[in-house]
């Protein structure tokens, strides 16, 4: 598992992916490929640039469009060109570059591709086995198919929002980022490589329609059994149930304040045998003879007290320490960390260095993240940096287009190639 | 036809590899999933038909097994490791879920070196490798030390703690990576010819899973600020979350970007009698209607729209705001899912036959839509050693009375 072994190709060389996506989504999916190994071209534009460019931090001060942390996370691995679509001759270069490439994806509201010219039709027109991923919140197609998304429009329309939250608050707690920019992302990636498998098996390309709101309602499944099933919604049952378990079943199932400003532990006994190795291992063996506590059903009738008294005596106590002392006796138990915690204070990220240092042009050197996929015949790589807008500009038009000096001038002047 | 047909996985994931099978069922794969003959886990998790427990009563199972065959066969026993060897002879792809250090059955790393062509998926709480690998583990657990959970919670109740998000989430997160890799590696194989060991750690999955988290505290070693219903964030932003006149909820977080949508989502609520602050000329400027700066311009623009929300109806603000171009949205639970006729226009919810219960039953469907290879939800949910004789007969060429045995044994059913 050593990274950039030589010898080793990552299992994704040869794939070339024609990447129109931007704010997070679509790069979520192209980040992930290139990891992989594919050689990911951004398709940018000088005029509508992507505003994660310009999203703060800017660890080495403000230089638009290349110094934003944001980007060079979410966009490591990958290449840059300037093309305008709405210049003839610009979207005859995309074109061309359709020819050349195996994946076309793109984020965009869902008409935009087509009001270019470049509907998965005319695509094919230009490369018969091209594999194309439109990614938008509703989907090409319903009656609904021009209403748009951002993550958090995602998460509410999907039921995800309203299923985490203290039961008691006016409102639910959601989640705290575009969790479903994210996973949009990974499912055009495990599409798109599925898409990729199956074409060098029949030589077919084909058009993967992906609906935002649907990611995120494929993740429902058991609140949604219990609807067409039992009839029963959603809130009936006093949901969403806080940090407690739903299913299945489990007490103590919570978190427990610990030593420090807002420092958390999660604790959850799915078993007797760990009820009990965890009533061994705290300060109170009693618990274990307490008959409001001795079974499940008892626990969870006896949910409040529970919770107080664990509440009572993790209070106080130091959150990692706790967590050593119930995992050495086997207890499901973690602390809450946020990601200054992975960055520092995780050793088991550390252990596996989820994070190297990497330079960068305009940023200098700063820390990089993980690879999730660790293959041990082909790994997958993170060295090169978000690119810099434009920098593959030659590299693309010249080498891969065979385009003459003159006539790459030529589209610079004419606002084809900006 | 599939993308990953032809493709047989041997599916030996507990809970935490549920939602990879079942990806890799979407997409064509032939998933025999090896359950202990006691029956998988998950056959325990509710909720439950009727809300009575038993082995095929799961929702859980229903929803997270569907598509996949059962082989009920004991990996811990001589005969049934040696029977399972002889299966992945002839499969593509091996998924585990076994910690190392926690009496696994086989060492991924040593199977898919004996068999060259397979490959051998291990997808791990903690990885194969680290001082926490062995760690005790729950989905709850690994939400909260993965990072995910520390960016959800209420800023506007204080005290409070971080809030996990319900329904197997650490499971979905690494679920996708578990199905990228093992199509990749399929992919790879094709021109290979070789198979490999692929280890993810779910714990580092969730660690890329937290959005803007990771440039903060990768770059400045900031943490962010917990906020109900919207984005964590370096400083506290305006409320997006608003009560409507039927007692439901608005999200407002997709406001115009343009000034053409911004008018007419103006004269949207202004045909309703309200608003008149948002015609203030100041907004006329993108710049004076960004959320998350606490400038007054935006503080009298909410003030406006919350007012206009809660004199109405969440459909009509809803429909109405999209209609403008603003991306708002309803807090839909699941079950109001299914009341909006667009999902059904593209087909999401698939109803699937439960033969033995004379019924058919409406699942949530694709995450995908594949143009020429469709996933398919795939026939229901097994059940326990539904195919334990098919596979061990058809497949491996025991005969009935072996089997009858084995069943006798404990080490199959």
């Amino acid at each position: 598992m050593t990274e950039s072994e030589p010898n080793t190709r990552p299992p994704l060389d040869g794939v070339r992916v024609l990447d129109f996506t931007w704010i997070v989504a679509g790069p979520t999916c192209t980040r992930l490929l290139g990891d992989l190994g594919a050689e990911v071209i951004r398709v940018e534009n000088e005029q509508t640039l992507d505003s994660i460019r310009f999203g703060r931090p800017h660890p080495n001060g403000f230089d638009p469009p290349d110094s934003g942390a944001m980007f060079n996370w979410l966009d490591r691995n990958k290449r840059s060109i300037t093309v305008n679509a709405r210049h003839p001759d610009g979207l005859d270069l995309i074109k061309r570059l359709i020819r050349v490439s195996d994946v076309v994806v793109e984020n965009y509201s869902s008409r935009i591709l087509e009001n270019w010219g470049l509907s998965f039709e005319e695509q094919r027109a230009e490369n018969p086995q091209i594999i194309y991923v439109s990614l938008s919140g509703f989907g090409h197609s319903g009656p609904q198919r021009d209403f748009s998304t951002w993550g958090p429009t995602a998460q509410a329309l999907s039921g995800l929002t309203a299923m985490s939250g203290l039961p008691e608050a006016p409102e639910p707690a959601g989640w705290g980022y575009s969790y479903l920019d994210h996973m949009a992302g990974f499912t055009a990636a495990a599409a798109i490589t599925a898409a990729l498998k199956h074409r060098r098996e029949t030589g077919q390309g084909q058009w993967i329609d992906l609906s935002q709101v649907e990611t995120g309602m494929a993740l429902t499944g058991p609140a949604t059994l219990d609807y067409t099933v039992n009839g029963r919604r959603y809130r009936e049952t006093g949901n969403p149930p806080g940090n407690r378990a739903v299913w299945p079943q489990a007490a103590p199932h919570n978190t427990y304040p610990t030593a420090g400003d807002d420092n958390w532990i999660m604790i959850t006994c799915t078993s007797d045998a760990e009820w009990e190795a965890f009533c061994d291992a705290s300060d109170h063996p009693h618990w274990r003879t307490d008959r409001r506590f001795a079974t499940l059903p008892a626990r969870l009738r006896h949910q409040d007290e529970l919770d107080e008294q664990i509440g009572s005596w993790t209070a106080g106590q130091d959150g990692r320490a706790l967590m050593q002392r119930l995992q050495a006796a086997d207890v499901p138990a973690g602390v809450v960390q946020n990601g200054v915690d992975l960055v520092l204070n995780d050793p088991q990220m550390k252990a596996r260095e989820w994070t190297v240092t990497r330079d960068h042009p305009v940023i200098g050197e700063h820390l990089t993240d993980g690879l999730q996929i660790r293959f041990s015949r082909t790994p997958a790589h993170r060295d090169r940096p978000g690119p810099p807008l434009g920098e593959a500009n030659q590299y693309v038009f010249s080498e891969l287009l065979g385009l003459s000096d003159e006539r790459i001038a030529e589209l610079q002047m004419n606002g084809a190639m900006g | 036809m599939g993308a990953l047909e032809g493709i047989r996985v041997l599916d030996c994931s507990d809970p935490k590899g549920h939602f990879s099978g079942k990806l890799l069922a979407g997409l064509g794969a032939d998933v025999i999933k090896i359950e202990p003959p006691s029956g998988d886990v998950g056959r325990t998790y509710g909720p439950f038909l009727d809300d009575q427990p038993g082995p095929e009563r799961s929702l859980y199972w229903w929803h997270y097994a569907a598509g996949k065959r059962s082989l009920a066969l004991d990996l811990h026993s001589s005969d049934g490791i040696e029977l399972f060897l002889e299966l992945a002879s002839d499969a593509d792809l091996v998924l585990e879920t076994y910690q190392p250090g926690r009496n696994r059955p086989f060492d991924p790393q040593a199977l898919a070196d004996y068999y060259a062509e397979l490959v051998v998926l291990s997808l791990t709480p903690f990885g194969q490798t680290g001082p926490w690998r062995d760690y005790a583990w729950s989905d709850a657990v690994g939400l909260a030390l993965g990072g995910p959970m520390g960016s959800c919670g209420y800023d506007n109740l204080p005290g409070t703690p971080p809030i996990r998000p319900t329904e197997h989430h650490a499971g979905h997160i690494s679920g996708y990576f578990a199905a990228t890799a093992a199509c990749t590696a399929l992919y790879e194989r094709q021109e290979s010819g070789l198979g490999q060991h692929i280890d993810i750690a779910m714990h580092e999955c969730m660690g890329f899973t937290i959005e803007s988290s990771a440039p903060w505290a990768l770059y400045e070693q900031h943490p962010l600020i917990r906020q109900a219903g919207r984005h964590a964030g370096p400083q506290p932003t305006e409320p997006w979350q608003y009560p409507t006149a039927d007692g439901r909820l608005i999200n407002i977080f997709g406001m115009p970007r343009s000034e053409a949508s911004w008018l007419a989502l103006v004269s949207f609520i202004q045909e309703h009698g309200m608003g008149e602050n948002l015609s203030d000329f100041e907004l006329l400027d993108g710049r004076k209607r960004q959320l998350g700066l606490q400038q007054p311009s935006v503080a009298v623009m909410l003030a406006d729209i919350a007012e206009f929300i809660a004199a109405h109806e969440a459909e009509e603000i809803y429909a109405g705001a999209q209609a403008a171009g603003a991306a708002w949205s309803i807090i839909r639970t699941p079950d109001e899912c299914l009341g909006d006729e667009h999902w059904h226009a593209r087909g999401f919810f698939v109803d699937v036959e439960h033969e033995e219960r004379n019924r058919s039953v409406t699942f949530p469907g694709a995450p995908y839509i594949l143009s020429e290879t469709p996933w398919t939800h795939g026939r229901r949910a097994p059940l326990l050693g539904e195919h334990t004789s098919e596979i061990l007969c058809g497949q491996l060429g025991l005969s009935q009375s072996e089997v009858g045995a084995l069943i006798a044994a404990g080490v199959a059913r």
